[in-house]
C-alpha cells in the first residue's frame, strides 16, 4: 500500500506523475458518479463534493460528461448501475458502495461491460472487481486521535470513547485507538458505548458517562457531529475535569471552531473529508482522458488538524 | 349415531358470579328439543359448556354415558357438537364457501382443494335454501343470509347434537319454515337437536319437549303438547304473565305531525318514500328482510347516502344530512344491529348511555358523577339488571344490552325515536317491559317508529303500519286493518 | 355437593387485573431497583433528571400518539416531522437574526412556527386519512420519507445549524430549571396531565375511545368520526411541535439523523403503557411511563458495563417484551 503523506493537492501532483498507461486517443469520457444519498453530515458533504466535481471539471474539460446519482440503500444503488451503463451509457465510473459484500457483483457486472471502475471508501470483497481504489485512512482515524491524546495527557488519564455504528469501518478506526494506547499502560478506555454517529445519541450518551464517572480527562468522540452532542452534556454538567474532546473527520464546523480558538477542548481534529470523492472522481476523469489508469490503490491520508494548518481544511461552501 | 346428551351438576361462574347452579336433565337422542328461558337464565352459556365455548367450573357432561370435557369447540365439533350461535361467528372478509370450511378446509395434498369445497357448499346452501354463489363475500350479505351460511356451515360439520341459539331471529316466515322442515330431515336422520328461541309459536311449533330454565336453575321439562304458550311463557318468568301489550291509546286526531317525509330515495335500497308520523303515535314499517326498511332510515338520518327527499318537522321544513343534526332535531335511531352500530360493548355503561349527548355533561370537563347519576336513573327507568354499574356493556345478557341501548338512543329526550328491531334477541319478560316502554314514549307525546319483522310486535303495538316492498312503500295499514294476513299479503306483494 | 363459590378465584383474577393496570409500573419500578443495584450512581436526582429531560421529547409525542392510536389510527412520521420542523425554525431564526428583529422576537416566533408547521402537518394527515380514505399507515409511510427528505435538501445533507447569540438566548428552554426541575420535564407533565385530562374528561376524548372502540357505533351515535380524527392527528402534530421547541435548543441544530425512529420510541411507550394498538382504550399515565421506562432501560445500559454494547438492543427488546406481558389484556375481551 501506497501512503501520501503530504497534503492532498501533493498526492494528486504525485499521482499524475505516476501514471504510466500508454494513451490512447482521448475519446470523450462519459463518467457516473454512485454515491449515497445524504443522510447525515458525512454523506450530505459526499453529495456536495461530488457536485463541485461535476461543476469544475466539466468546465475545465469539455469533453467530459459527469452524471451523479444518490442511492438509499444497496439494492437501489445496483439498479443504478445498470441504468448507468444501459441508459447513460457511461465509460468510466466512480463509486461509493453502500456495502461492500453487496455491490461487488453488480460492480463486477459494470466492469465486464468495459467501464473503467475507481471504488472510493469501502473496498469491494473482490478487488478483481475494480480498477482502482481510493480511500479515506481508517486507521490514521483512530491512531492520531490517540496519539494526541496520550501526548497531551502525559501518558496519564482516564478516557472515555464514543463508537459510532457497529460497522467494520467502525471497529477499524476503534481498534487503532485503542491500540495506541496500549503503549500507555496508565491510560484507561473507561467505556466505550455506540452512539450512532448521532448527535442526540452522543448527548445522552455522554450524559450517563459523566453520572458515572467523575473524573474524565478526554473524550474520544470519534466524528465531529458526535463530538457536538458531547460538548453540550458537558456543559449541561458544568464539569472541568475535561481537558480534551476530539471529534474526527474534520467537518466545517470543528475546523472552524479550531481555527477560532473559540472551545478550550476543542484543539485538534483528524481529516476525514468527504472531499475524497472530488479528488477520485478528478483523478478518474483527468486519467481516462488521456487514456490513462490510476494506481491500484489510492489512501487520501488523515491529517491531524490544528490551529497552525486548519486553514487547509476549511470550506465554508461545503455542508459539511 | 343418534347420540343422548346428559348434563349432571354444571355449575358455571364468571369472576364472582354464579350463572349456573348445578343444572342436571338428560336429553335422550333423536328428538328435538326446546330451551325455554329469560334472558339470563343461562341457558346460552349451558350450551356454551356443552359445545367447548366455555368450561364448566364444576360438574360432568356425558354424551351417551361417555364423560367428555371439550376443550375447543373444534374438539366438540370432532364429536359432532355443533352450536350455531346467536351472534355471528364469520370471517366478514372471507367468502361463504371459505366460512363453511373454515378450519376444517379440505385439502388436495398440500393445497386447499377450493373445487370440492365450494361444490359441496353450494349442496349445503341449497339445503338451508339459500340462493346464493359460494364466492360471495360474507361481507355482501344481511343479517338473515348469514344465519343461514351459520346453518350451512353447521351442516359441513356432520352434527350428531346441534344447538341452534336463536336462529330464526333474522329470518322471514318463509326462510323459518325451511329451517323447520330441513329441522325434521336432520331429525329423521337421527340428529339430537336443541332449539333455542324466545318465539313461543315456534318452539311450538317445531319441537318434541321442552326444557324451562330460570335463574341458573332447571325448572321443568314437559311435552311440547302438554302446554299451551301461556303456560309456557309463565314457566319461564315464573309469574303470571298479564298481557304483553299495554292498551292502546290513539293520539288525539288533532295531534301534530311530528315529522313528515316526502319522496325519499335511497340508491340501491328505496324509491320515493312517503309518510307522516305524528305526535304520540306509534308507526309501524313492516317488510320482508331486503325490503329496504333499515336503508330508508339510515339515509333519513344521513348515515347512508339519499338521493332524493325533502323533510318537515312539526310542518316547518327542516336540513336532516347528518346524525348530527338528526340529534340537535330531536330525531334518533336505535340501529337493528345491536353490537355492530348500537352499542360500544367494550365501554362501560354509563359511556354509552350518554354517547349522544356529552355535551351537555360537558362544562367543559366531563361531570363522571352526573353521569353515574344518570345511568342509575335509566337502570331503573328502564329496568335494566346488573349488579354492577361500573361493568362493561358486554357483560350485561342480551337483553339488558337491548335496555340500554334503547336508554342511549332516548337520552337526548328525541321528539321522533325510530326503534328498528327493538326486541331482537329479547326474552319475553324483557320484550313486555319494552313495549310497555315504547308505549310509554308516545304517551308522552313523542313520535316513535317502530321497524319490526314480528308482525304479532307491530300489531300488538302500533297505531299505523306502513308496509314496504323491494323499496316501495305498498301501503299503509289503520289500527282496524291490522292483521297479520293483511300484513303478509301486503310484505309479499300477493294482495 | 354444590360447590363453594370460593374466593381463591375472584381474588386472583382481581390481583390479576390489577397487575395488568400497573404493570408498566411495577416494571419501571424494578428496572429502577435494578438499575440502582448496578451502580448507585443511577438513583441520583441529577441522573433522574438527566433520564426524565431526555424523556421529554419523546414522552410529549407520545401522548399525542396515544389519542391517534386509541382512535384506531397511527402515525409513523412523527420523527422526520419533529426533524423538519425543528430545521423550519431553525433557517426562519437563523433568517430573521440577520434583519435587526429584537432577538427574544424571533426565539418566540420560531416557537410558533413549530406549533403552526406541527398543527398543519397533523391537519395534513388527518385529511388524506378521512377525506382522502387512505390507510394511516401508508400516509404517515409517505410523510416519514417526505419530511425527513425535505430537511435533508434544507441542509444540504448536513447540519442547520442556529445562529450563536440566538442559541445562547433560547437555550434555557432546555437547559434551565425552574424549582430545581428542568423546564423540559414540566413542560412534559404539563402535557401529560392535560392529555390525561382531556381523554378522560372531555367529549372530545371519550369520541375518540368511542371511534376506537368500533367506529360503526360511534358514526350512529352521531359523533363526527372525521372531525374527531382529524382533531387527534393535529392534536399529535401539535405535540411534536411542542417536543421541537424543546429539542432544538438542546443542540441548537438540525441534522438528518434528527428525530430518527422516534415514532417507534413513541409507539413502543404507548403500547407498553398499555395502549391496545387497535384502538378503543388506553391510558396516557401508562404511556408516560413506558416513555421514561424504555429511557431508563439506556440509562442503566450506559451506566454498567456488564453487557457487551452489541447485545444492548436485546436487552432493550427483551425488556419491552416482559413489561408487554406484564400488562397484556385478556385476549377474549
Amino acid at each position: 500500500m501506497k501512503r501520501f503523506t503530504l497534503g492532498l493537492s501533493a498526492g494528486v501532483l504525485a499521482l499524475a506523475a505516476l501514471m504510466t498507461s500508454p494513451a490512447r486517443a482521448a475519446d470523450p469520457v462519459t463518467l457516473g458518479v454512485s454515491i449515497p444519498t445524504a443522510d447525515h453530515g458525512f454523506t450530505g458533504g459526499i453529495v456536495w463534493w461530488a457536485n463541485e466535481a461535476k461543476k469544475d471539471l466539466e468546465k475545465a474539460h469539455p469533453g467530459l460528461k459527469i452524471i451523479v446519482k444518490t442511492a438509499a440503500n444497496a439494492p437501489e444503488q445496483a439498479n443504478q448501475l445498470q441504468d448507468l451503463v444501459t441508459v447513460n451509457k457511461i465509460n468510466a465510473l466512480v463509486i461509493f458502495p453502500y456495502e461492500s459484500a453487496s455491490l461487488t457483483q453488480p460492480v463486477a457486472q459494470v466492469k465486464k461491460k468495459g467501464v473503467y471502475v475507481t471504488v472510493v471508501d469501502r473496498g469491494l470483497t473482490d478487488t478483481s472487481a475494480q480498477d482502482a481504489y481510493v480511500a479515506g485512512d481508517n486507521t490514521a482515524f483512530g491512531k492520531l486521535p490517540a496519539e494526541y491524546i496520550a501526548k497531551k495527557l502525559n501518558g496519564k488519564g482516564n478516557i472515555v470513547a464514543l463508537r459510532g455504528i457497529p460497522t467494520t469501518l467502525d471497529n477499524e478506526r476503534f481498534d487503532a485507538f485503542s491500540g495506541v494506547l496500549k503503549a500507555h499502560p496508565d491510560i484507561k478506555i473507561l467505556d466505550a458505548k455506540y452512539a450512532n454517529w448521532n448527535r442526540d445519541d452522543a448527548f445522552k450518551v455522554t450524559q450517563d458517562y459523566l453520572t458515572r464517572f467523575k473524573n474524565i480527562d478526554a473524550i474520544w468522540a470519534a466524528d465531529d457531529d458526535m463530538a457536538v452532542g458531547v460538548l453540550k452534556a458537558i456543559d449541561q454538567a458544568k464539569r472541568t475535569d475535561i481537558k480534551i474532546v476530539f471529534g474526527g473527520a474534520g467537518s466545517k464546523g470543528m475546523v472552524k471552531t479550531i481555527l477560532d480558538d473559540s472551545n478550550k477542548l476543542i484543539q485538534a481534529d483528524v481529516s476525514y473529508s468527504p472531499k475524497f470523492i472530488y479528488d477520485a472522481v478528478k483523478l478518474t476523469a483527468e486519467a481516462r482522458l488521456k487514456g490513462e489508469a490510476l494506481p491500484a490503490t489510492t489512501i487520501i491520508p488523515s491529517v491531524l488538524i490544528t490551529k497552525e494548518n486548519a486553514k487547509q481544511f476549511y470550506f465554508p461552501n461545503s455542508p459539511f | 349415531m343418534s347420540v343422548s346428551v346428559r348434563f349432571d351438576d354444571i355449575y358455571k361462574d364468571f369472576g364472582p358470579v354464579r350463572v349456573l347452579h348445578g343444572v342436571s336433565f338428560e336429553l335422550p337422542p333423536g328428538r328435538i328439543y326446546g330451551v325455554l328461558g329469560e334472558n339470563g337464565a343461562g341457558k346460552s352459556t349451558l350450551m356454551k359448556i356443552l359445545s367447548g365455548y366455555e368450561h364448566a367450573s364444576a360438574g360432568e357432561i356425558r354424551l351417551d354415558d361417555r364423560l367428555v370435557s371439550f376443550k375447543s369447540s373444534r374438539q366438540a365439533e370432532g364429536e359432532g357438537v355443533v352450536l350455531i350461535h346467536q351472534e355471528f361467528n364469520l370471517a366478514e372478509h372471507l367468502s361463504v364457501a371459505q366460512n363453511i370450511f373454515l378450519g376444517h378446509e379440505q385439502r388436495k395434498g398440500w393445497l386447499l382443494d377450493d373445487r370440492a369445497m365450494r361444490q359441496q357448499a353450494a349442496r349445503y346452501l341449497k339445503q338451508v335454501g339459500l340462493v346464493i354463489n359460494p364466492d360471495t363475500p360474507v361481507r355482501n350479505l344481511i343479517v338473515a343470509e348469514k344465519q343461514l351460511v351459520e346453518i350451512a356451515r353447521a351442516l359441513s360439520r356432520h352434527a350428531r347434537v346441534l344447538i341452534m341459539d336463536e336462529p330464526t331471529a333474522t329470518l322471514t316466515p318463509t326462510e323459518t319454515r325451511r329451517l323447520f322442515e330441513l329441522m325434521r330431515q336432520l331429525k329423521a336422520d337421527g340428529v339430537t337437536l336443541v332449539y333455542i328461541s324466545h318465539k313461543l309459536d315456534e318452539i311450538e311449533a317445531i319441537t318434541d319437549e321442552i326444557v324451562v330454565m330460570r335463574d341458573g336453575r332447571f325448572i321443568t321439562r314437559a311435552p311440547t303438547d302438554s302446554l299451551t304458550r301461556q303456560q309456557m311463557a309463565n314457566l319461564m318468568v315464573g309469574r303470571e304473565l298479564s298481557d304483553m301489550f299495554p292498551e292502546k291509546t290513539p293520539p288525539a286526531s288533532a295531534a301534530p305531525v311530528a315529522l313528515a317525509v316526502s319522496g325519499l330515495s335511497v340508491p340501491g335500497w328505496s324509491a320515493d318514500i312517503s309518510f307522516t308520523v305524528r305526535a304520540g303515535e306509534i308507526l309501524g314499517f313492516a317488510g320482508l328482510v331486503g325490503a329496504g326498511r333499515t336503508e330508508t332510515f339510515e339515509g333519513l338520518l344521513g348515515l347512508r347516502k339519499r338521493s332524493a327527499g325533502t323533510v318537515s318537522m312539526s310542518g316547518q321544513p327542516v336540513t336532516l344530512n347528518t346524525p348530527q343534526q338528526a340529534v340537535k332535531l330531536g330525531v334518533t335511531y336505535l340501529s337493528e344491529d345491536r353490537k355492530g352500530k348500537g352499542l360500544h360493548v367494550s365501554m362501560g355503561l354509563a359511556q354509552n348511555l350518554t354517547m349522544l349527548m356529552l355535551e351537555h355533561y360537558a362544562h367543559p370537563l366531563l361531570d363522571l358523577q352526573a353521569e353515574r347519576a344518570a345511568m342509575a336513573h335509566a337502570k331503573d327507568e328502564f329496568g335494566i339488571r346488573t349488579g354492577n354499574l361500573a361493568a362493561r356493556a358486554r357483560s350485561l345478557s342480551g337483553g339488558n344490552q337491548q335496555k340500554l341501548a334503547l336508554a342511549k338512543f332516548l337520552h337526548p329526550d328525541p321528539r321522533v325515536i325510530i326503534l328498528d328491531e327493538p326486541t331482537r334477541g329479547v326474552d319475553v319478560g324483557a320484550k313486555r317491559d319494552i313495549y310497555f316502554q315504547i308505549h310509554a314514549l308516545a304517551q308522552q307525546g313523542r313520535a316513535v317508529i317502530v321497524i319490526s319483522s314480528e308482525l304479532i310486535e307491530l300489531i300488538g303495538l302500533c297505531h299505523r303500519v306502513a308496509v314496504m316492498r323491494a323499496g316501495q312503500l305498498q301501503t299503509t295499514l289503520g289500527m282496524d286493518q291490522l292483521t297479520e294476513e293483511e300484513l303478509i299479503a301486503h310484505a309479499t306483494g300477493t294482495h | 355437593m354444590q360447590p363453594a363459590l370460593t374466593d381463591t378465584p375472584r381474588r386472583s383474577a382481581r390481583w390479576l387485573a390489577r397487575i395488568q393496570a400497573v404493570g408498566p409500573l411495577i416494571g419501571l419500578i424494578i428496572l429502577c431497583l435494578a438499575g440502582t443495584a448496578l451502580n448507585r450512581d443511577f438513583a441520583t436526582v441529577d441522573n433522574m433528571m438527566n433520564v426524565l429531560t431526555r424523556t421529554a421529547f419523546i414522552g410529549i409525542i407520545a401522548v399525542g400518539m396515544t389519542f391517534v392510536i386509541i382512535s384506531g389510527g397511527i402515525d409513523l412520521s412523527v420523527g422526520s416531522m419533529a426533524a423538519l420542523i425543528a430545521g423550519s425554525m431553525i433557517v426562519l431564526m437563523n433568517k430573521l437574526a440577520g434583519s435587526g428583529m429584537a432577538p427574544m422576537l424571533i426565539v418566540l416566533l420560531g416557537m410558533v412556527l413549530a406549533l403552526i408547521l406541527g398543527a398543519l402537518f397533523g391537519l395534513m394527515h388527518g385529511l388524506l386519512i378521512t377525506k382522502g380514505r387512505i390507510e394511516p399507515f401508508i400516509v404517515t409511510l409517505g410523510t416519514l420519507g417526505i419530511f425527513r427528505a425535505v430537511l435533508t435538501w434544507l441542509a444540504d445533507g448536513g447540519a442547520l445549524t442556529l445562529d450563536d447569540s440566538l442559541n445562547n438566548l433560547y437555550g434555557p428552554v432546555y437547559y434551565a430549571s425552574l424549582l430545581g426541575v428542568p423546564v423540559p420535564i414540566w413542560v412534559f407533565l404539563i402535557m401529560a396531565a392535560g392529555g390525561a385530562l382531556i381523554l378522560n374528561r372531555t367529549a372530545f376524548g371519550r369520541h375518540v375511545q368511542a371511534i376506537g372502540s368500533n367506529e360503526q357505533v360511534a358514526r350512529y351515535a352521531a359523533i363526527r368520526v372525521d372531525v374527531v380524527k382529524i382533531v387527534t392527528y393535529i392534536f399529535l402534530g401539535l405535540c411534536v411541535g411542542v417536543a421541537t421547541v424543546l429539542y432544538v435548543p438542546r443542540l441548537g441544530s438540525a441534522t438528518p439523523t434528527t428525530g430518527l425512529l422516534w415514532e417507534l420510541e413513541a409507539i413502543a411507550a404507548v403500547v407498553v403503557g398499555g395502549t391496545a394498538l387497535k384502538g378503543g382504550e388506553g391510558r396516557v399515565i401508562g404511556t408516560v411511563i413506558g416513555a421514561i421506562l424504555l429511557s431508563v432501560i439506556n440509562n442503566i445500559l450506559n451506566l454498567t458495563s456488564i453487557i457487551s454494547v452489541y447485545l444492548n438492543a436485546a436487552v432493550q427488546g427483551a425488556v419491552i417484551i416482559v413489561v408487554a406481558f406484564l400488562q397484556r389484556g385478556r385476549r377474549n375481551d
